[in-house]
Formats: structure tokens, sequence, C-alpha cells
């Protein structure tokens, strides 16, 4: 059943799972739209079923999008069991471990996309598109920045960022797709093809490369800037920076985020420099 | 004005990447930054309020329940701003309140999407080729909230204070200015600890 233009058509509309994401039943429409053309070939033959069976995809489901790929393609597979099943008994046996297997899934898969996409490579990213413009003299860390830049070194931190994610991310769209559907049944629906836990931890090793490079830039551009003058310019910066490099590191103990902190110091700033 | 319309539009497009289509991380501020900086005609002012932004939000992540302040509509709010004449600290500190207060609003959308929700449900039973229109109606819904709610801040916030600006006291932007250069120190403090290796 699920051909290579099927998978294409599934993989596609997987791009919209979190339309209409609501707090009642999260994800439940794009879940219901993405699987629509599979249930529609499955039940061709009985399409006055189709209704009850959309039913089913109407209720709870939420997960991660890109790993939610994991999640269509066992439903997928399920859904061929249920469709199949010739007695009552059966049906409702099969359509008890689809249920399970929903809920179960949804919530590893969250799990481990969560850590892996929003908790490593977002950041990871981040990191690698800082490093590229740092090295090709974009320096924003000042007020006043600098003229006559080419469209590469405004864009290149971002491109790279954007196509390293998208990599990952699409790679794994798509294989969770046809590994789910075709995973034996002692094969947790595909998931133990990729060694998660190994991949997380060499991408956050290569964060903290891209790091070090980074604090060495920053090192480097205030080394040269010692050398250049030692005025009160340059003092007044150190101080700033690890004054708000301390706070930073505390409020993050505290669970105050960032955003907070800030809007904070630009009200006391403001009231300080008034009075 | 038509720049600041434009402005608005892209902002709205891209935060529909943040939650409800793609999610090919337009939406991310080191990608929306520095594209909407291009419409703008100031790309490197885009690329800064943009790497400032995702350096901001960086520790706040789509788990659970909890819902991160958008960073595209942050990019789309400060540079309409800009391109107001309008500095860009002064600029990102109400992008930050705006994306804030963003981030309520969609909670409150989302809250309220439930009704919507039900009907959409009722009209895919009677018939399931309904689907298609529903997700369409549903983007459509959430575009339009967004280009209504980055458009009103900056008519509300943003033609008063073109005004104001040349009258605020030196000092003061010189309070603004410092602290908009903390910001990427604030963000690096963090992004950096999000390397500690706790698995394996």
């Amino acid at each position: 059943m699920l051909t290579k233009a099927m998978q294409l058509n599934l993989f596609l509309r997987s791009f919209l799972i979190q339309t209409g994401w609501n707090f009642a039943k999260y994800q439940n429409l794009g879940l219901c739209f993405t699987l629509y053309p599979f249930v529609k070939k499955l039940y061709a033959q009985d399409q006055e079923s189709i209704p009850s069976v959309l039913e089913r995809y109407l209720e709870n489901f939420n997960t991660q999008p890109v790993m939610a790929s994991f999640c269509i393609g066992a439903l997928a597979k399920q859904e061929e069991r249920l469709a199949g099943a010739k007695t009552l008994a059966l049906y409702q046996q099969r359509l008890s471990e689809w249920n399970s297997m929903k809920r179960s899934l949804s919530i590893t898969t969250a799990s481990i996309g969560d850590r892996l996409f929003w908790g490593t490579l977002k950041p990871f990213t981040l990191l690698l598109a800082l490093c590229i413009w740092l090295v090709q003299d974009i320096n924003f860390f000042e007020v006043t920045l600098q003229e006559n830049v080419t469209f590469w070194q405004v864009f290149g931190g971002a491109l790279v960022a954007f196509f390293v994610f998208n990599a990952v991310a699409l790679f794994v769209k798509w294989q969770g797709l046809s590994l789910s559907y075709f995973a034996e049944n002692n094969g947790c629906f595909g998931l133990t093809k990729f060694d998660w836990n190994k991949t997380i931890f060499n991408a956050k090793k290569m964060g903290i490369i891209a790091a070090v490079v980074l604090l060495l830039w920053g090192v480097y551009y205030f080394v040269n800037d010692l050398q250049a003058s030692l005025g009160l310019g340059f003092i007044t910066r150190a101080v700033m920076v690890l004054f708000f490099v301390s706070i930073s590191l505390m409020t993050r103990n505290l669970r105050i985020p960032n955003m907070y902190v800030y809007l904070i110091a630009a009200v006391m700033f403001a009231v300080a420099c008034l009075f | 004005m038509t720049l600041l319309l434009l402005l608005c539009l892209l902002g709205a497009l891209l935060e529909l990447d943040t939650t409800y289509a793609f999610q090919l991380t337009f939406s991310r501020g080191i990608i929306a930054g520095p594209l909407l900086g291009l419409v703008s005609g100031d790309a490197l002012t885009g690329l800064q309020v943009g790497v400032f932004t995702e350096l901001l939000f960086i520790d706040v992540s789509p788990l659970g329940g909890t819902l991160p302040p958008s960073a595209a509509v942050c990019c789309a709010i400060t540079l309409a701003l800009c391109s107001l004449q309008i500095p860009a600290y002064a600029a990102f500190f109400v992008g930050v309140v705006g994306a804030l207060v963003f981030a309520q609003v969609e909670l409150a959308m989302r809250r309220a999407r439930a009704g919507w929700i039900a009907q959409q449900e009722q009209k895919i039973r009677r018939n399931p080729n309904y689907l298609r229109h529903a997700v369409v109606e549903a983007l459509s819904l959430s575009f339009m909230g967004n280009f209504v709610f980055i458009l009103a801040v900056c008519l509300a916030v943003g033609l008063p204070l073109a005004k104001v600006m040349p009258l605020v006291p030196e000092k003061l932007q010189l309070a603004g200015k410092f602290s908009y250069m903390a910001v990427p120190w604030i963000g690096l403090a963090t992004l950096l600890s999000t390397f500690r290796l706790k698995t394996r």
C-alpha cells in the first residue's frame, strides 16, 4: 500500500500536521489531513466507512512535528491490519492495539524529537551560523554596524544553519515514514534503526567544539581591542560582558527566561540614567 | 507605509512556519531577520535583530504547554519600526514586548479554536473531502490573525514612538543602547550551557 507516490503524498501533507493546533485535541486536524489519502485508498471499496475511520484520527494526537512521520507510518500499517480483520473480535483487538500504539508512540517520538531538534540541533545550528558570521567579519556586537557587506556575508551563516537543520529534519521525516511502516512487529516501529542517544551526544559534542571556536574568537577580538587601546571603552565593555554573563547564568539557575532579564535590564538602565 | 505593510505581511507569513505550516525554520530569528532586513533594504540590521532575537529566546523551547515568544513576530515588528526611522535598540524593545504579548494572544486563540474545530469535525464527518477546506481555512485565519496583530502593534506603538524619539533625552537613549548591546552576551551565556553532556 505504501508506494513511493503514497509516501511522497504523506510526506508533503505531513508539513501541515500542526495546522489547526488547538488545546482540545492538539494536532488532530493535521493528522487526519495527512492520512486521508491513505485511508481513502485503503477503503476505496467501502467508502461509507471512511467517515467512521476518520473519526478515530480526529481524536487527540500530539507529538513533535518532524518525528510525527514515525507515527504516520506506523498508524498507516496498523490501519491496514485493522481493515484486514476478518472477525469482530479480531477487529476489536486490533482497534485496541491501534489506540494504545497511537498514544504511546506519540509520547516516545515527542520526547526524542524535542531533545534532538529543539534541545540540540537548533542551538547547534545557531552556534554554527554565529561562527560563520564572525569568521566572515560580521560583527553584530556593536551598535554601529559596518557598511559594504556582500550578500553572502549576510546570508552565509543563515543558509548553512537552514540547510544543516533541514537536511537532518527532512531525512528523519522521510525515513520515518517507511521505517515505521515496514518495521517488524518487535522493531519498535523503526525507532531502533537510529541510535538517538548517540546522535544527540555527538551533536552536543560538536556544539561544544563550535562553542570553543566562538569563545576563542571572542578572546581574539578582545585581545585585539586591548592592543588598540586599554581605555574606558574597553573596560566598560569588559565589565558589561562579565556582568551580563554572570546575571544570565544566575537567572538560568533560577529558571528566569533571558527575555525578562533583558526587559528588566532595559527598564533599570533607563531609570538609572534618568535619575 | 507600503514597506511597513509589506514587512507585516511577510512577518505574518513567516510566523505560520513556527507552528501551523512546514516548520522548515523560516521563522527562526537568524533566517527571518536577514530575510525581513533584505526586504526593508537593510539586511545587516535584519541580521543583527535576527541573531539577538534568537539568542534571547533560545532558552524557551516549545515543550509541553510552553509557547515561546515568536522570533518572526519580534523581527517583523522591530524591522517595521526601523522602517519608520526608529533606532534598532528602541524598536527591538517593542519587538520583544510585542512577541511576548503575541504568545498570550496565540494561547487564547488556541483555546478558542476548540469550538471552531468541533464545527469542522462535524463537516468532515458529513463530507471527508471537506478536510482540505478546513486546513485552508485554519491557515488563512492564522495568517490574518498574525497580520492584524503585527500591523496593530506597528501602528499603535510605532507611529507615536517615531514622533517621540527625537524628543527622548540622550541619557535615556544611551540606556537603550546599553541594554541592547547586552542581549548577545545574555544569550551566549545560556547557549553555551545547553551543550552540557548529560547522556551516554
